[in-house]
């Protein structure tokens, strides 16, 4: 189907042998935003890390099942993981620039990518500021070093770097968790914006967060694919006890 | 630039300056059936329109129920939304009033002496005016003519009452007077009843743009404060 960017079959994950993800299933819509929530351990950081084969970077890690991204299964081995990684991008609970200029931070990516010619990067680095609605804020300090932006600039610096490559998925996951309540609200408003362009997962402890931004959201627990639907529903009306018992905050 | 929630709020509040146009319109029909002799043709208009206000209280309802759930709205935004709602309502039951009237002016027999003799037209031109007002005070968000509705209500429960009083005294001396005078009174006391909606909405209103519930407050402690 043209509207689902992700297929999931089945997809279960190991630690060792501790089943961390149980045989989930699910289908994420393309230019949308999927939240994904449960309590601490559930695996939602795992099961993002599925998408772009993270956990590959984990020893002992088992995965059975299937990641389908537009029909292609990322585990199949005939795959090249480089190419997956540069189709979807990755935004952490802590900003990581590296310790070099605002330029160098977005340029970084499109170089690797073997881009060289400096107008063309320009364009690049103007246009990915932009996106993160962040350009009118760092446009004359280019070359100032990022580490001395607010935690906030350097968060929307970073999902910058993520959209210089041009990915068509961004995982997410708690990019707002350790920013104040001004920047957590531009990076949702930024949100919102980029779904337009991009596949967007977002993982998130914050509840009203989930509310607020996504389309859809997947409540997750010990492992298991408990309940998704539109976020609408999930958050009047979900389907299953215990997504209502966690969101009420009566769970346990 | 507006932030999508202040979009998802403008959009909330344009479905319900809608949803009271139709209502004013239903007003306006209903009294213009009221008066009108012999009766217009009627019952198309008003019955469609009903069935699109019923729609928009329905939509508004669901917004605000998602707008609770997914935006956790605070401060000003939660009394829009708080007050949203109950407007809907108050609206709503304006347009099912407007209908029962048309209803009820059918069973009025000689309506035209009646109407002349009791100051039916000045009262129904009355409420058409608090309606309206009402309206522009929701779009307006104007807090300030709160004020003035409430003397407007005032004003008609007043000549409603007077209206009310005379007719049953007509009814006590003239047994023909009977039928069409009950019918009437239940049309004064639907007139009545839209000046009280409007009323209400005019403190929600006031309540979004003050913060202060004036529900159930006499107006002169609204005039007090000021
Ligand atoms: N590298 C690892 N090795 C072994 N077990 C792991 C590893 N990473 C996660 N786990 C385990 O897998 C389960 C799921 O962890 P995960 O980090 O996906 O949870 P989460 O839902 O993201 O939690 P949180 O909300 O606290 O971030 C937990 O029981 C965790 O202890
Ligand atoms: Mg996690």
């Amino acid at each position: 189907m043209k509207d689902i960017k992700i297929k999931v079959n089945d997809l279960s994950l190991y630690y060792g042998e501790k089943k961390a993800l149980n045989e989930i299933t699910m289908d994420i819509p393309a230019n949308k935003v999927t939240a994904l929530i449960g309590p601490s351990g559930c695996g939602k950081s795992t099961f993002l890390r599925c998408i772009n084969r993270m956990n590959d970077l984990i020893s002992n890690v088992s995965i059975t099942g299937q990641m389908l991204v537009e029909g292609v299964d990322i585990y199949d081995k005939n795959v090249d993981v480089v190419n997956i990684r540069k189709k979807i991008g990755m935004v952490f609970q802590k900003s990581n620039p590296f310790p070099k200029s605002i330029y160098e931070n977005i340029a970084y990516g499109p170089r690797i990518n073997g881009i060289n010619n400096k107008a063309e990067l320009d364009e690049i680095v103007e246009k990915s500021l932009r996106q993160a609605a962040i350009w009118d804020e760092l446009k004359d300090r280019l070359e100032d070093s990022a580490l001395g932006l607010s935690g906030g600039q350097q968060q929307r610096l970073c999902i910058g770097r993520t959209l210089a490559v041009s990915p068509d998925i961004i995982l997410m996951d708690e990019p707002a968790s350790a920013l104040d309540p001004i920047s957590t609200s531009k990076i949702e408003e930024l949100i919102h914006e980029l779904k337009e362009q991009y596949t967007i997962i977002i993982v998130t402890h914050n509840m009203q967060q989930a509310a607020r931004t996504s389309d859809h959201t997947a409540f997750f627990y010990m492992g298991n694919l408990i309940e998704m639907g539109k976020t609408n529903s999930i958050f009047t009306k979900p389907m299953q006890k215990q997504t209502e018992d966690y969101i009420t905050g009566r769970f346990g | 630039m507006a932030t999508h929630f202040e979009m998802e709020l403008d959009n909330l509040k344009s479905i319900i300056k809608k949803i009271g146009k139709l209502a004013e319109g239903q007003v306006s029909e209903a009294v213009k059936i009221l008066l009108q002799e012999p009766e217009a043709a009627e019952g198309k208009i008003i019955k469609k329109t009903e069935n699109k206000i019923d729609k928009l209280d329905v939509k508004i309802d669901e917004i605000c129920q998602s707008i609770f759930a997914l935006k956790q709205p605070v401060a000003s935004d939660l009394r829009f939304i708080m007050s949203a709602m109950q407007i809907s309502n108050e609206i709503e039951r304006i347009g099912d009033l407007s209908i029962s009237i048309v209803k009820k002016a059918k069973n009025i027999k000689e309506k035209h002496d009646l109407i002349v003799k009791f100051n039916i037209a000045d009262i129904s031109r009355q409420v058409e005016l608090i309606t309206a007002k009402t309206n522009i005070c929701f779009a307006e968000q104007d807090g300030k003519a709160t004020g003035e509705i409430f003397v407007l209500n005032k004003d008609i429960r007043n000549s409603c009452e007077d209206a009310i009083h005379d007719i049953i005294n007509e009814m006590k001396v003239n047994s023909k007077a009977v039928v069409s005078g009950t019918n009437l009174v239940i049309v004064l006391k639907h007139l009545e009843r839209i000046s009280e909606h409007c009323t209400n909405i005019a403190e929600y209103v006031y309540f979004t743009v003050n913060a202060k519930i004036i529900k159930h407050d006499k107006f002169d402690d609204l005039r007090s404060e000021d």
